[in-house]
């Protein structure tokens, strides 16, 4: 399993978001969403942006380019003009750090994504 | 421009200014032509050396109070956006999209987080209004495009005690150089009283088949039509005739930089025409605290027979509160944007009697405005008519009024029946129109009669 560290479990706020960037693969964006870790690709699957600079809402990221959405827990294409589906992660969380599992998305991420 | 320059302009040089101009207007001779109100040549160059440079209204901060509320407004034909920032500051930005050139937000007002353009999908920040993207990103970094150096064309902002103004020039003087001593008279309106002032919501829009200085001048300084063409409208208001201008005790007409303020010192002449009876005595109620914050001459004009241009084409009445911008559509039309503006402090009733009173004077079917319009589209028709053009128009009333060292500020001349401002708008007019730069514009003040 490739690991990669997210952030610390007490570095994030509820509805806070951000990007982080490893060697291995792309840019992730983290989000603590009620107490709950979320991770999915930064990049937008529309065009070039970083989602970490977008608005998260409940469970809706919305890029801060064109604006489309996708839920975060399913990486679902849901406002346009994203319509291809956003890579997940398997969040893996230990006593003080939130890790993403590079090789797998998340349990409830769409087949496509 | 001061606050864009990370984005590079390609400027063009001032085009040659129109011979015959001082044919067509001149004020030392108090001498003016129709061609003025006709011409398309003279608009165009007023649109490049008159709204492309000087300092325009463009919003009442109260317009805007939270962070990203936007509106929709034109510096001449320009089409602006008007938007507050998250450190609270106010932006302006063409409307317009910097790869095609087409219109980023078609909404009059609201609250955004950017603008993104129809045509490409080009995404521009309302807070900075920098390029945050395209659609089909991809192939504009296959060929290095550099998104830093392209985002909305910004112009210069400066405020007024609540109201916003902007313009295009770098090289036009501060807005409070521009204004000059006339902001002492605009603090009887947006100073009167320790709130402030704030426009009611909701614009009044019409249109008007006139030039704009025909509108423009009328609100520099001439009264002088108040007993003649309202007069029905005054009976109606008023129960009686308007008063008899050439009779009240003291009166002025000043001006600067082609600016213009005419004022009697009744106290609520103007206010009495909306029929209103609380609000003069609101006024009244309120005059004593005016004069312990502006002083007892400046408490004698919140509501009084008076009209204010700020140039070129900015204009309010004090007492009726309207307050407009007559935005230029091309020389023969006017597209009219019209509020109501009071005291924020004042109480919620005092404000709707006010909006009430401004709706049933000056507004496309208020009893004065209709007055105002026929005349002033016959003004420019006439102009049509290839004689009737070059006719020698008079705008000679009162030269030679001049009062020399009045303890007011400004250019002060004897009493409001006088043309003096009229001659100083289109002295103005002409000076901008003759100057390839801001720094060829002449002073005037103190050497016009």
């Amino acid at each position: 399993m490739s690991r990669v560290l997210l952030c610390q479990r007490d570095e994030l706020s509820s509805g806070e978001l951000k990007k982080v960037s490893h060697g291995a693969a792309e840019d992730i964006c983290v989000y603590n969403l009620g107490g709950t870790f979320y991770a999915t690709s930064d990049m937008c699957t529309h065009a070039t942006a970083s989602l970490a600079e977008g608005d998260l809402e409940d469970h809706l990221i919305t890029c801060p380019v064109h604006w489309g959405q996708f839920d975060i827990r399913t990486g679902e294409a849901v406002t346009f003009p994203c319509e291809k589906h956003l890579r997940t992660y398997r969040i893996i969380v230990t006593d003080k750090e939130v890790y993403a599992d590079i090789e797998h998305a998340s349990d409830a991420a769409l087949a496509d994504a | 421009m001061d606050n864009c320059k990370h984005i590079p302009l390609r400027t063009i040089e001032s085009t040659p200014s129109l011979p015959n101009l001082d044919r067509v207007c001149d004020m030392e001779e108090g001498r003016l032509s129709g061609k003025v109100f006709w011409d398309q040549a003279i608009y165009e160059q007023e649109l490049e050396k008159i709204f492309a440079r000087c300092w325009l209204f463009v919003a009442h901060e109260s317009q805007l109070p939270k962070s990203g509320d936007y509106l929709a407004t034109s510096m001449g034909e320009d089409e602006v956006l008007v938007v507050r920032q998250k450190d609270a500051s106010l932006k302006v930005f063409l409307n317009a999209c910097p790869h095609r050139g087409n219109k980023i937000c078609f909404a009059e007002a609201g609250n955004a987080r950017g603008f993104i353009c129809n045509y490409h999908g080009w995404s521009f920040g309302a807070d900075g209004g920098r390029l945050l993207g395209m659609h089909e990103s991809k192939c504009y970094e296959e060929s290095n495009f550099d998104k830093s150096k392209h985002g909305l064309r910004e112009a210069r902002v400066a405020t007024y005690k609540g109201l916003v103004f902007a313009t295009f020039a770098a090289d036009a003087p501060t807005l409070e150089e521009y204004l000059g001593p006339m902001t002492w008279y605009l603090d009887v309106m947006l100073d009167m009283d320790e709130g402030g002032s704030e426009f009611l919501g909701g614009c009044i829009r019409s249109t008007i088949e006139c030039n704009w200085k025909v509108a423009a001048e009328n609100f520099v300084g001439d009264i002088l039509h108040g007993g003649w063409t309202h007069d029905s409208a005054a009976k109606a208001m008023l129960g009686g005739p308007v008063a008899n201008v050439g009779d009240l005790p003291e009166s002025y007409s000043v001006n600067w930089n082609g600016h213009g303020y005419e004022f009697a010192t009744d106290v609520v002449g103007n206010a009495a025409t909306l029929g209103e009876k609380d609000i003069n005595k609101y006024l009244h109620v309120l005059r004593p605290q005016v004069a312990e914050r502006l002083g007892e001459f400046r408490s004698k004009l919140i509501g009084s027979i008076s009209s204010f241009t700020v140039f070129p084409n900015f204009s309010f009445l004090p007492g009726q509160n309207t307050v407009r911008i007559w935005q230029p559509r091309g020389p023969h039309k006017i597209e009219l944007f019209t509020w109501v503006i009071v005291n924020k402090n004042a109480p919620q009733d005092i404000k709707d009697k006010w909006r009430r009173g401004a709706m049933m004077t000056f507004s496309p079917t208020g009893v004065f405005e209709m007055d105002d319009g026929e005349n002033w589209e016959y003004c420019t028709k006439t102009s049509r008519g290839m004689v009737t053009r070059y006719q020698d128009l008079y705008v000679g009333l009162g030269m030679n009024t001049r009062i020399e060292n009045s303890e007011l500020p400004g250019n002060v001349f004897k009493g409001q029946l006088n043309e003096c401002n009229s001659r100083a708008f289109y002295q103005r007019w002409k000076d901008l129109l003759q100057s390839p730069t801001w720094a060829d514009v002449p002073d005037r003040n103190g050497k016009m009669r």
